[in-house]
């Protein structure tokens, strides 16, 4: 007897963390938006990993408080064993979390490097071009001593390993549930599977066997990665920090490589990117940074122009979080 | 392509509903249906088909005029949005289960059953939905037949969406059910599978119990006799409830076509009424009820509230009465204490004078189960029940270790249970962890220094700490009473009360998180499973001591990396 959907009569629990690389969680550009008032909403990545929120950690990268009119929020990066980067944001209605963030915020602007492990609600913004940017939302926070780091490494392996087991059992397979369901396709994954497969062309699953690779071997071998990671003087963090620098923290994510050389000033990309946005509440923030981007400018330099332009020559206004408009 | 390749499809399916129809003719209706009217074949499908039924005398429903309401015509359940009405759909009716209920004082006649959209695919393009007839229309909704529904309308409850067929609604035929019933819900399944949900079941089992019993009707107007008993198979057991006699007996092997899975508390029961079919069946390889009732022994890691007839052995760990004056006047003694075989721990309550020691094994016989603070335990009636066992049926086991080990994943799936280990991540630390403050009446916390029942009240400080444990698929509260928070955190409830007064207690929380989050750890305590998920009631905590590297080889193994 098919019945099952006969019992489905609970209310939405809580959903559980996933283990997820950064580079699965950043390659991801489908969301699932849920449809009632409490319905969760999802990313869906390649490898059908359904994130609604997740469970990631690795070395702070990028820490900054940016003030906005109700509060201060605060966005940062952590990069993980896939050299991949997580990004985050702390909203300014998460007081709670405010105090911490500012402690936090103080060591890595005194230079510390440091590991974190964070759980983070999955969240994206679309362009106005339609790409899908991807980022969580902090929920709760620590720094972490390096064991407590390799044991989410080892655990996002082992969860990984499971995806790319489905992902290649799912092959042969129809892309309805019971075909996934007799090909092995774990029942947690099948939903996600089946919209992923719909959604994403080809693709090549070993590039995520790395970071797997990466994981296991740093839990079975000397931790000196580790160690180069969150020293200081690490090659990537210099890069990272010398803001004119098309660094490889960010070349994970193609969107933010630079295509060509930068093409003229970075404020009049913004400038008029403002200005020619559309939308009458302003233009989203992260549309700006792509224009800047697809412009040859690097990220940071873009960020470091946006908040120029806001704060200090004040052209630009964010009447609304992460919206802008020309002030006139 | 000529006309007959081009609606080949079409016309066979037509051919199929009326055998008599001439091919020709069939293909040139199409073909009319296509140039005169613009509309391609598959939507003509149901005009042709009609307009041959009817020139061959085949019965059918007359539509009446349509009505002026705004209808939504959909062809796929997932168009359907939760609080549409007038909705015009085309399904097959699997199932059609009628029953009488009580709808505002009135006994009615309604029914409920399952319908699949896209009824001219095959069946795994078809999703399945719920429905209810409130309109009695019973005759054009035969299991197995292709209707056409128009002003039903879509009942959402519990995220869950079902189609409501009501007085008003019109069901017209478009393909008739025949004795055909899919192969599919024809098998009779094995009794483990049937208990897996709700809904319409065939059966082939054993009656291992049955005995008549009477249901007094609430309302005061009178009773209904029933029959009870139970059902087994080499799979398992399940107790059935039969509204009609059961012209069967103990030890019979039945076939039973139309009965229903329900549920009664936590337990599936077979529902039987005047539709359900049950018939001898003769099978010699059909296991004799002298192994089916020792094969359906429970452990108690199985016990689920509202169980009956259950057999099990355990040990007793302790033993204690009580007496207490009942609502008559009388003096009553009630017995109970803490049991435990291989698969877990529970409570025994005893209505019977029986005093065991602690090491005693007991079998017990027709126990049942019930729900004490949200744990199964088992009770007995009578001394007959019971019998203390003079050989152990396995090693003594020690109370203090026993601690049985399952997967978070197992655990949020089963039903409760006590004494049970289980590991996962914590990847929340709930802000109200630390200093609370109690009723002295009941012991319930206290808002702004009120209690829900007792009002105003100087409150009782307790320790407690909360968290939300994972392993990536499912999760669990995890709750910690004073002395296992003490244990975890190192400190006394003295000690953290200091803390918070001076530092505060988002500062505490925050120092928690700072020893706890993301980290593995390992949990001896009882479980608590409802429907709001799954709760896990600490008596240790402790860190996962298992290395880093183990794990990590163990994930090599056991997925084939080749490093």
């Amino acid at each position: 007897m098919g019945g099952a959907s006969m019992m489905n009569q609970t209310r939405a629990r809580r959903q559980s963390a996933i283990r997820i690389f950064a580079q699965e969680y950043s390659d991801a550009n489908l969301p699932l938006e849920g449809v009632g008032e409490y319905d969760p909403s999802f990313i869906i990545t390649k490898l059908g990993a359904k994130v609604n929120r997740a469970i990631f950690g690795g070395v702070i990268d990028r820490f900054e408080r940016r003030e906005g009119d109700n509060g201060p929020n605060y966005n940062g990066h952590l990069r993980d064993a896939t050299g991949g980067i997580h990004r985050f944001q702390i909203a300014q209605f998460q007081p709670e979390l405010h105090a911490d963030a500012e402690e936090l915020l103080a060591r890595f602007e005194s230079g510390d490097r440091y590991l974190m492990m964070m759980i983070g609600r999955a969240r994206w913004f679309e362009s106005d071009d339609g790409g899908i940017f991807t980022s969580f939302r902090a929920e709760e926070f620590c720094i972490v001593e390096r064991p407590v780091y390799v044991n989410w490494l080892v655990e996002t392996s082992e969860a990984t390993l499971r995806r790319l087991a489905a992902y290649s059992a799912s092959l042969g397979s129809d892309n309805n549930s019971e075909a996934l369901k007799s090909a092995g396709v774990p029942l947690d994954l099948i939903e996600g599977m089946i919209l992923a497969k719909g959604h994403y062309s080809d693709f090549d699953p070993e590039s995520y066997k790395v970071g797997v690779l990466q994981g296991l071997s740093m839990a079975l071998n000397s931790n000196s990665e580790i160690d180069n990671m969150i020293s200081p003087s690490g090659n990537d963090i210099e890069k990272d920090n010398s803001l004119n620098t098309f660094s490889s923290p960010e070349s994970e994510n193609k969107s933010d490589v630079p295509k060509s050389e930068p093409k003229g000033d970075v404020e009049d990309v913004i400038l008029n990117a403002v200005r020619n946005s559309s939308s009458p509440d302003g233009i989203p923030y992260d549309s700006i940074v792509l224009s800047c981007v697809e412009a040859g400018f690097s990220r940071e330099l873009s960020e470091d122009a946006i908040e120029d332009l806001r704060d200090i020559k004040c052209q630009i206004i964010e009447p609304r979080f992460g919206f802008f408009q020309i002030l006139d | 392509m000529s006309d007959d390749d081009k609606y080949a499809t079409q016309v066979a399916l037509v051919k199929e509903e009326c055998k008599d129809a001439d091919v020709g003719e069939i293909t040139e209706e199409f073909r009319r249906y296509e140039n005169e009217f613009l509309i391609p074949p598959n939507d003509a499908l149901r005009s042709v088909i009609r307009k041959f039924q009817a020139a061959s005398g085949q019965e059918m429903t007359t539509i009446s005029p349509t009505q002026t309401r705004i209808e939504k015509k959909v062809d796929r359940f997932s168009d359907l949005g939760s609080d549409d009405k007038n909705v015009t759909i085309e399904v097959a009716v699997v199932t059609y289960v009628p029953r009488v209920q009580m709808v505002r004082g009135e006994e009615k006649q309604i029914a409920f059953g399952w319908i699949e959209d896209n009824p001219w695919e095959s069946n795994d393009k078809r999703e399945r939905w719920d429905f209810k007839d409130w309109g009695a229309h019973s005759e054009n909704l035969a299991p197995n037949s292709v209707v056409r529904l128009e002003g039903v309308s879509v009942n959402e409850w519990n995220d869950k969406r079902s189609i409501n067929i009501n007085r008003g609604s019109r069901v017209t035929v478009l393909r008739e059910g025949g004795p055909a019933v899919p192969t599919l819900s024809d098998e009779p399944v094995t009794i483990e599978k049937a208990s897996e949900n709700e809904g319409y079941v065939n059966l082939l089992a054993r009656i291992i119990s049955l005995k008549p019993d009477i249901i007094v009707k609430k309302d005061g107007s009178g009773s209904l006799d029933i029959f009870r008993g139970t059902f087994a198979d080499s799979s398992g057991k399940i107790s059935f409830l039969s509204w009609v006699p059961i012209n069967h007996e103990v030890g019979d092997l039945v076939k039973v076509e139309g009965a229903m899975i329900r549920k009664f508390r936590e337990t599936p029961e077979v529902n039987i009424n005047d539709r359900t079919k049950i018939e001898k069946y003769h099978d010699n390889n059909f296991a004799s009820i002298e192994e089916l009732s020792k094969a359906t022994t429970s452990k108690i890691g199985d016990l689920r509230n509202g169980m009956k007839d259950i057999i099990t052995t355990v040990q007793v760990e302790s033993w204690q009465s009580r007496s207490f004056t009942n609502s008559e006047g009388e003096e009553k003694i009630v017995r109970s204490g803490d049991v435990m075989d291989p698969t877990g721990r529970c409570r025994l309550t005893a209505w019977c004078d029986m005093n065991p020691k602690p090491g005693d094994f007991l079998h017990l016989t027709g126990a049942r189960v019930q729900f004490w603070q949200g744990s199964p335990d088992l009770v007995v009636d009578n001394i007959d029940q019971i019998s203390n066992l003079t050989d152990a049926p396995w090693e003594a086991i020690d109370p203090e270790q026993h601690w049985v080990e399952i997967e978070l994943s197992d655990l949020v799936n089963s039903g409760s249970r006590r004494g049970i280990k289980t590991r996962g991540t914590i990847v929340a630390v709930r802000p109200d962890s630390g200093i609370i403050e109690r009723c002295p009446e009941c012991r319930r916390i206290l808002r702004d220094s009120n209690c829900l029942d007792h009002g105003a009240q100087h409150g009782v400080e307790d320790l407690r700490l909360k968290f939300v444990i994972d392993n990536g698929i499912h999760n669990a509260s995890l709750i910690l009473a004073k002395e296992p928070s003490e244990e975890f955190l190192g400190m006394s409830q003295e000690m953290v009360k200091e803390k918070i007064s001076q530092r505060g207690k988002e500062d505490f929380v925050s120092e928690v998180r700072g020893k706890s989050l993301a980290r593995k750890v390992v949990i001896n305590g009882r479980s608590l499973v409802d429907e709001q998920g799954a709760m896990i009631l600490a008596e240790d905590v402790n860190f996962d001591s298992v290395s880093n590297e183990d794990t990590a080889n163990i994930v090599v193994k056991e997925w084939g990396v080749l490093l």
